[in-house]
């Protein structure tokens, strides 16, 4: 009876593999969690609780599945999409949804004569965090009918920035309660 | 026999390491989750009484004086560990005695903390661990000197194991956890609402008289060391086999001592071992011995219908009871339970039921020889929209209650087996609850139930402490709380 026993337990993983293309490994949230069923509710097997070392991939997935993975966007598409908004007031030079770069052409404000303005947008990342999103602001002045660079004040690449981001904060907002 | 041991862990180790499809390797996250659940419970149980201490422990000092009750004088009292009071019913005298009823309100609170290991070798093998953190150690603080006492919610480990998984190969575990039969695996087991309804929180509420609080679930087969194979599933197929050696969990023998008694796990022969049928309150101490357990599970869907079919099989030997002549003599049966069950689930209804027949006693102890095996019937219900999710269940189950042999040693030392009268009906234990739960947010959810347990043996009296014959005992369980599993 023991010797049968054993061979049939070292048969099992012998027999799991005849299965084939019709074989899948079955995930750990598919087994019973008997602490009397309590903990039930939440995700299981790996992606159970919050990560507190390592990186979360299935959070990593997750955002890039909700910020449109599918649309063909290789960046946050929250970020893309507040980014183009944000300097929508620009016209357009260049966009690349693949490189997460957008490139105006230079622009003037109707209310300050002899000063135009061009910015560049990167989108760096999948995920929607506040350091995934970088502008640069450039500025020229008239000056005796020539366009000369003059400075930008400091706060204003981060000031757009904040309008990027607070924009993706909206957008996601909207359709996460959809 | 040790030759074909050694070469099937071989092969096995060599399939199982064998660089499958070439993938990233991930290094391992280490991830926190759990449960804290928080209830009010009303409870309306039979017997549910304070009679007389039957020995609690106390010390010169007299810290736990205060806790027992204050001894009395009567004529006629047996009580072994204070003489002048009385245990029973048959020593109270005219049958007035020490009773008084106790609470029927209570809160419960309960929470586990779970740490989780998970990673990827490059040949595509997920590896992790799993670590439980309970709570829930002690049924009450035990206080063993005046300064000296261990929480109720004293922190212990409810599982903790390694496991090792290809997609190919299908999965390990080892260490302390359940078995394909003991809850990973079944089927037709519906406990998805309130609390789990019969199988749910109730036990928090009662209290162990009459002895209305222990179902024989899935998961009380126990997490004892064991280690586990679970297949992949292939054409909808999976299957589990596990194997212990001993029904007792963590590190060391599990022999305190260098005696070969109750509470050391590994004796196969000890003296008084026909007590440890059913383990004892607390430690996961009872004759099983090698355990196995096997299932084969079948999931599908069939015309939008989702279903899930297991079957599987536990037995394990048993320790035998040494006599102080120093001879061993065998007086358990073999556990052998067959279980079978089956669940469908479509627009949000699952239905579903679990039969359980085999040698066994109500919460999984080994039987006796010559006592008559358990059948169990289960059957449960849900229905989820939205947030809210109700459902019932229930269970009906024949069981040998006194059991049919009373062993014993006589004036000689030797082992007596003698017929017990009181052995002669079957218990009936039976019970249902009926339950449902809000979700207010992604794992918390408020709960509502309530539950029925009764315990019947015709002719035998399940509350010794109260005058008369009480052969039918009930607890009903009303709960109203919330949990949250982050």
């Amino acid at each position: 009876m023991k010797p049968a026993l054993l061979a049939f337990v070292a048969a099992l993983p012998l027999l799991a593999a005849c299965g084939g293309e019709n074989q899948r490994l079955v995930g750990n949230d598919e087994y019973g969690d008997w602490r009397q069923g309590r903990a039930r509710n939440r995700p299981q097997g790996a992606s159970a609780g919050i990560v507190v070392f390592g990186v979360d991939k299935d959070r990593e997935a997750r955002e890039a599945a909700a910020s449109g993975g599918g649309s063909g966007l290789s960046v946050n598409a929250y970020l893309w999409r507040a980014t183009l908004d944000t300097l929508s007031f620009m016209p357009l030079a260049s966009a690349d949804p693949f490189g997460g770069t957008i490139i105006t052409d230079w622009y003037s404000p109707p209310s300050a004569n002899g000063e135009r303005f061009r910015a560049q947008a990167y989108v760096l990342g999948r995920q929607l965090r506040s350091d995934g999103v970088r502008v640069q602001v450039f500025r020229q002045t008239l000056d005796h009918g020539q366009w000369v660079d003059s400075p930008v004040s400091v706060s204003t690449n981060s000031d757009l920035e904040d309008k990027v981001l607070a924009r993706a904060r909206e957008l996601r907002s909207q359709s996460a309660s959809r | 026999m040790r030759k074909i041991l050694l070469g099937t862990t071989a092969v096995v180790g060599a399939a199982l390491l064998a660089p499958a499809v070439a993938e990233a390797q991930e290094a391992p996250t280490v991830r926190i989750g759990g449960f804290f659940r928080a209830y009010y419970g009303n409870t309306q149980q039979s017997g549910r009484n304070s009679t007389v201490p039957s020995g609690l422990a106390t010390n010169t000092s007299g810290a736990t004086a205060n806790l027992a009750q204050s001894p009395f004088s009567i004529a006629g009292t047996t009580n072994p560990t204070n003489p002048s009071v009385p245990t029973t019913e048959s020593n109270v005298g005219t049958g007035t005695g020490q009773v008084a009823r106790l609470s029927k309100n209570d809160f419960s609170t309960d929470a586990e903390v779970h740490v989780f290991v998970n990673g990827k070798t490059a040949n595509g093998l997920s590896y992790g661990a799993v670590v439980e953190i309970a709570f829930n150690q002690q049924e009450g603080r035990n206080i063993v000197q005046q300064r000296a006492s261990t929480g109720k919610t004293t922190a212990s480990i409810d599982e903790m194991y390694a496991f090792i998984a290809s997609p190919m190969w299908g999965q390990i575990r080892f260490g302390d956890e359940d078995g394909p039969v003991g809850g990973l695996m079944n089927s037709g087991v519906i406990t998805n609402f309130g609390t789990g309804g019969i199988y749910g929180d109730r036990e928090s509420f009662v209290t162990r008289q009459a002895n209305v609080r222990t179902t024989t679930s899935p998961g009380s087969l126990g997490d004892n060391t064991k280690i586990i194979y679970l297949s992949p599933q292939f054409f909808g197929f999976d299957f589990g086999a596990s194997f212990a050696f001993n029904y007792n969990e963590g590190e060391d023998t599990g022999c305190p001592s260098n005696q070969s008694s109750g509470w050391c796990d590994t004796s196969y022969a000890f003296t008084g071992a026909a007590n440890f049928g059913i383990a004892a309150a607390g430690p996961n101490q009872s004759v099983r011995r090698n355990e196995y357990q096997g299932a084969v599970r079948w999931r599908g869907s069939l015309a939008g219908v989702g279903l899930s079919v297991t079957g599987g099989y536990v037995g394990s030997g048993a320790a035998k009871e040494l006599s102080p002549l120093n001879v061993q003599r065998s007086v358990f049966q073999p556990l052998g339970v067959w279980q079978v069950g089956a669940q469908a689930s479509a627009y949000g209804f699952t239905v579903g039921a679990q039969y359980e027949h085999g040698a066994s006693n109500f919460f999984w102890g080994n039987l006796q020889k010559g006592d008559r095996p358990m059948d169990q019937f289960f059957a449960g219900a849900s229905y989820t929209v939205g947030p809210f999710t109700v459902g019932g269940n229930y269970l009906i189950q024949t069981v040998e209650g006194a059991s049919r042999t009373t062993f014993g040693y006589n004036a000689a030392g030797a082992l007596t087996a003698t017929n017990n009268a009181a052995g002669a009906a079957m218990m009936r234990r039976l019970g249902y609850g009926i339950g449902a739960n809000y979700r207010l947010a992604p794992g918390l959810d408020i709960v509502a139930e309530y539950s029925s347990y009764t315990v019947a043996e015709r002719g035998r009296d399940l509350d010794p402490s109260n005058p008369g014959v009480q052969d039918r005992n009930t607890a009903k369980v009303f709960i109203l709380g919330t949990r949250l599993a982050f």
